[in-house]
């Protein structure tokens, strides 16, 4: 059970915030055979396709998303040469500055740390059913893609 | 009937709400859903049918044939925008 509930820290999503150095500990507690550790943090910025954000919220769809996340850190595991995955994505309102999602492999070497990390957001982007709603002055938005 | 969930803009486009309540016939697919959603909410049938929503069954996406039953889980997902 130790081991499920340590697997399932590793994909989450949820409202409150979470320590960076926590999220690495984490991932590098799994593996002595760890030699490369890379990281994307996505945080909220205030611009956005021409227009001031002030804010924003996420919106999820619990309990696929959860599914589609467990499903990206499974298919990274499986189709890259890593050690480990960690997959978080923050829902709920979130304010300029703060961190909206963060993926962290740890792997033998660099290469396929950075490889399987880039992939993983993309995937998450493509994948995984979270909606988000920008305030700016013009009104509420909701963001239908990424550039 | 059938329970169908609502994200993002899409409940923009049905006054609000986050669920709706559809008639669901034996032997129905997602076809069917989508053309009876068309009639009662056109902007969102004409979003459906141009592709630019997917159709959801059981946290899965859906195809238009596949078959749909009052249990099941269905949710209409406008594209998706998490990361950052």
């Amino acid at each position: 059970m130790a081991v499920e509930t340590e697997e399932g820290m590793l994909v989450r999503v949820q409202q409150e915030n979470f320590s960076i150095d926590q999220e690495l500990e984490r991932v590098r507690a799994r593996s002595t055979r760890i030699g490369g550790i890379a990281m994307f943090l996505g945080t909220a910025r205030d611009h956005s396709k021409g227009h001031d954000v002030s804010s924003m919220t996420f919106e999820h769809y619990e309990g696929m998303a959860q599914k589609k996340l467990k499903e990206i850190r499974e298919r990274a595991l499986q189709d890259f040469d890593i050690i480990e995955a960690l997959v978080l994505h923050r829902y709920g309102p979130i304010e300029i500055g703060e961190n909206i999602v963060l993926i962290i492999i740890g792997a033998e070497h660099r290469a396929d740390a950075f490889k399987a990390c880039q992939w993983c957001i993309d995937e998450l982007k493509k994948i995984t059913p979270i909606w988000k709603m920008e305030y700016t002055p013009q009104g509420d938005v909701w963001v239908e893609e990424h550039p | 009937m059938v329970q169908v969930r609502l994200f993002g803009m899409l409940k923009t486009l049905v006054s609000g709400v986050s669920m709706l309540e559809m008639p669901l016939s034996e032997g129905a697919q997602v076809k069917d859903l989508v053309d009876s959603l068309h009639i009662q909410y056109p902007d969102l049938g004409e979003l459906l049918l141009q592709k630019k929503v997917v159709v959801s069954v059981n946290q899965e996406i859906a195809h238009w044939e596949t078959a749909l039953v009052e249990s099941d889980e269905i949710a209409l997902l406008p594209p998706f925008a998490g990361g950052a």
